[in-house]
């Protein structure tokens, strides 16, 4: 009974962190029509900004609480990445064909990939003083990390947060306006460009923020950021790329499945998500909640 | 061979030659003095001046680039210190084109044909993941381009792929020899484990870790059972699942063979849970990435493996004085400590350094390649590592496999060794011998280890 409670908590705690990606992968597909291959990408930048910031905050002395604080601020470090990008790089291809875009962001991936090795090297970057700050919880005889249950309220408060913006306030108006026909809310003076920024802003932070809470109780590996994409993929093809409500049932399907598969088939755990995403193509090519 | 039936653990043990604490022998090769440090003789004949090109394949991008980026750095420590006493014979520096791994297979044997065709490479050296060695050697051997491999130690390379290598040589101890070593290690600190649990990357090298290990330790320790089983993709960062699913099979033990970012990861992970309390854990490649890759927290009595292969601790102090000043002058050029990857591509060129001299001596002026290829086949060498020969069937590199147990001391920012439980194994103790038949021939086990072990090793009674 304990390991089936820890295990419902594993899965939400996986869930938590995939619904951050996929939902900044869906967000910025919806609104803008472009499929960011660099999304991963952001959020190991945001999980190797943590650990950095975490380290340094350490050797300077800070109380182990107060980095909490910093997760924020990483998560704001890779917005600021995202209003850059947006406007230099990804804007002049919103005209051409999807394979430019595609070529784009790619590439992107690749450079961001290069640069957090030059800057943050091979190694593995810890910031796990973070995790122990919060004491363990006790399920039965099992030791579950209260971090963890940190991040399933930080996952929460981030969809629920999510939710009020876009269906709830003037600039989730503007979002949907022009996610639904940007030449429409052009014409009706809208100025598209912000929405964009600041569409794209909001989709690197989220990923960002999912790379800062989980770099504690994982590590920050090169390599990271395409493991993050590839399974947010599955997570939107599940759900339905540019749906919010995709992206968390995505996520919840996903990580639930995940961890079935690996307590009963081991031996095809990784074949386990690709058959779900294969499954959901065959039934329903659009996702469950997508539209296109 | 005879099989006994009834042998105990201990009697089996002492046959393999296993043994335990400070005072395993290096090797046999120490009475040759140090090769690395020998001054030089002046070269017979005319030698060119022109440099000696040098293809270094290996992983500077990805997640393996905390393996590859040793392995460079090493090969350009043993270039530079060759290069300042002139290059191989005094005369020819030598250049290095290095290209990363990273770029896939296809692009790999693309690259080293490149290297070969349009760069004229002399030596082709590095090469570490066992998914790109099956498919570089025959190329090496095609392009008749004398290479060294410094990993890829996958068996199926030269049981099956280049099962007759001319061209093509490799250093690092085979991979079965990893599961091998961590099974003997287990048998020997903790004989009572039955239940046993296990996680591996699902790929080549974990399957064979994982096949090989139970291989043996079902005949170290009989009775034991596997409780349950884990395969995470390589390159995964959450856990918790298998964590928690290990955990309730309650197993006395836990074999893996994550490595670097994947093993950093999981035991971050499976401390908060507490796994470290309530079992034993055995490893292949704990310490093996890079030492200084694991942080102090790190729980100690931990069997950490170094792929079968080289710690920078071990052989330690004045005992053997190559690795001694090897660390030394890799640290004052790195500021870090070597791994196994650093230790193998710095002992290629040395080695290789040996067979030119000594097929120099023989020929006079440079020697053509199949003078230095008979001069590496059947070369004893005294390496950082300890004492390394190249059998002459095979071209593969043997050396004692190596395994200790973690432990935090003060003379390091890291967990190391204890240096009074560190176990050596004779490779040859461990390891198929020469004409063995291959996968294929007589049988279809994985690798000619597999029908080794299980037409040759007793079943341990007691």
């Amino acid at each position: 009974m304990a390991i089936l409670v820890v295990q419902v908590l594993n899965s939400l705690f996986y869930a938590s962190v995939l619904f951050l990606i996929a939902a900044g992968l869906s967000l910025i597909f919806g609104v803008m029509r472009i499929v960011n291959l660099a999304h991963g990408s952001l959020f190991a930048v945001g999980a190797y900004v943590a650990a950095w910031l975490v380290g340094r905050a350490i050797a300077m002395g800070v109380p182990a609480v107060w980095l909490l604080l910093l997760m924020p601020v990483a998560a704001f470090a890779v917005a600021l990445i995202g209003i850059v990008i947006e406007p230099l790089l990804l804007r002049p291809f919103y005209r051409r064909a999807e394979e430019y875009q595609l070529l784009v962001t790619f590439g992107l991936l690749l450079i961001l990939e290069d640069l957090m090795r030059l800057v943050w090297g091979g190694l593995p970057l810890t910031a796990d003083t973070v995790m122990d700050a919060i004491p363990s919880i006790h399920v039965g005889a099992q030791i579950y990390p209260g971090y963890n249950i940190l991040v399933l309220a930080i996952g929460v408060t981030a969809a629920i947060l999510l939710w009020v913006v876009i269906y709830g306030t003037r600039f989730g108006v503007l979002l949907r306006a022009t996610s639904q026909d940007r030449r429409m809310a052009s014409a009706l003076g809208l100025n598209v460009g912000r929405v964009y920024v600041a569409a794209f802003a909001v989709g690197c932070f989220m990923a960002g923020l999912g790379g800062a809470i989980v770099v504690p109780s994982h590590a920050a590996v090169l390599g990271m950021g395409i493991e993050a994409l590839i399974l947010a993929f599955v997570v939107v093809v599940v759900g339905g790329l540019g749906s919010l409500k995709g992206a968390l049932v995505g996520a919840l399907i996903v990580s639930f499945v995940r961890t079935a598969g690996i307590q009963f088939f081991p031996e095809i755990e990784l074949a386990v998500l690709y058959l779900i995403a294969a499954f959901v193509l065959i039934i329903r090519p659009t996702g469950l909640f997508g539209t296109a | 061979m005879e099989k006994p039936t009834n042998a105990s653990r201990r009697d089996f043990l002492n046959k393999l030659g296993v043994t335990a604490g400070a005072a395993g022998l290096v090797g046999a090769g120490a009475v040759a003095g140090p090769p690395l440090l020998r001054a030089a003789e002046p070269p017979k004949g005319k030698i060119p001046d022109t440099p000696f090109k040098t293809g270094h394949l290996t992983f500077l991008s990805g997640p393996a680039a905390v393996l590859g980026e040793p392995s460079l750095k090493a090969h350009t420590l043993a270039a530079e210190e060759i290069n300042a006493q002139g290059g191989f014979l005094g005369k020819r520096k030598i250049e290095t084109v290095k290209a990363d791994e990273a770029a896939g297979t296809d692009a790999n044997v693309k690259e080293l044909r490149r290297m070969k065709l349009s760069e004229n490479i002399d030596l082709f050296t590095g090469v570490i993941s066992s998914g790109n060695s099956p498919a570089l050697g025959p190329v090496c051997e095609e392009l008749s381009l004398l290479s060294i491999f410094t990993d890829g130690c996958t068996d199926f390379l030269f049981d099956k792929i280049v099962p007759k290598p001319k061209y093509l040589f490799r250093l690092t101890n085979i991979q079965s020899a990893d599961g091998i070593t961590s099974a003997i290690g287990t048998a020997q600190a903790w004989p009572k484990v039955r239940k046993i649990a296990h996680i591996h990357p699902d790929y080549s090298y974990g399957r064979n870790a994982a096949e090989h290990f139970t291989l043996a330790i079902e005949r170290l320790i009989p009775g034991t059972q596997t409780v349950s089983e884990n395969w995470p993709a390589l390159g995964t960062s959450d856990f918790t699942a298998q964590i928690t699913k290990i955990l309730s099979s309650e197993p006395d033990l836990l074999f893996t063979s994550l490595w670097g970012g994947d093993y950093v990861a999981f035991y971050k992970q499976a401390l908060r849970y507490g796994l470290f309390d309530k079992m034993k854990v055995a490893t292949t490649l704990a310490f093996g990435a890079a030492p200084h890759a694991i942080g102090k927290d790190h729980p100690e009595g931990v069997l950490a493996g170094v792929h079968a292969n080289y710690h920078f601790t071990y052989p330690g102090g004045d005992r053997w004085p190559i690795n001694k000043s090897f660390v030394g002058r890799y640290y004052k050029r790195w500021n870090e400590y070597p791994n196994f990857e650093a230790e193998g591509a710095y002992t290629a060129l040395y080695m290789l350094k040996d067979a030119i001299e000594r097929a120099n001596k023989l020929t006079g002026g440079w020697p053509e390649d199949d003078a230095i290829i008979s001069q590496l086949e059947g070369l004893g060498f005294d390496a950082p590592s300890g004492y390394i020969y190249i059998r002459p069937d095979n071209h593969q590199g043997y050396k004692d496999t190596v395994i200790g147990f973690s432990k935090n001391l003060a003379d390091y920012p890291f967990p190391v060794w204890d240096p009074d439980r560190i176990i050596t194994i004779p490779v040859r103790n461990i390891t198929a011998p020469p004409d063995w038949p291959k996968p294929g021939t007589t049988h279809n086990e994985s690798t000619a280890a597999a029908n080794w072990i299980k037409t040759t090793w007793p079943k341990i009674s007691t």
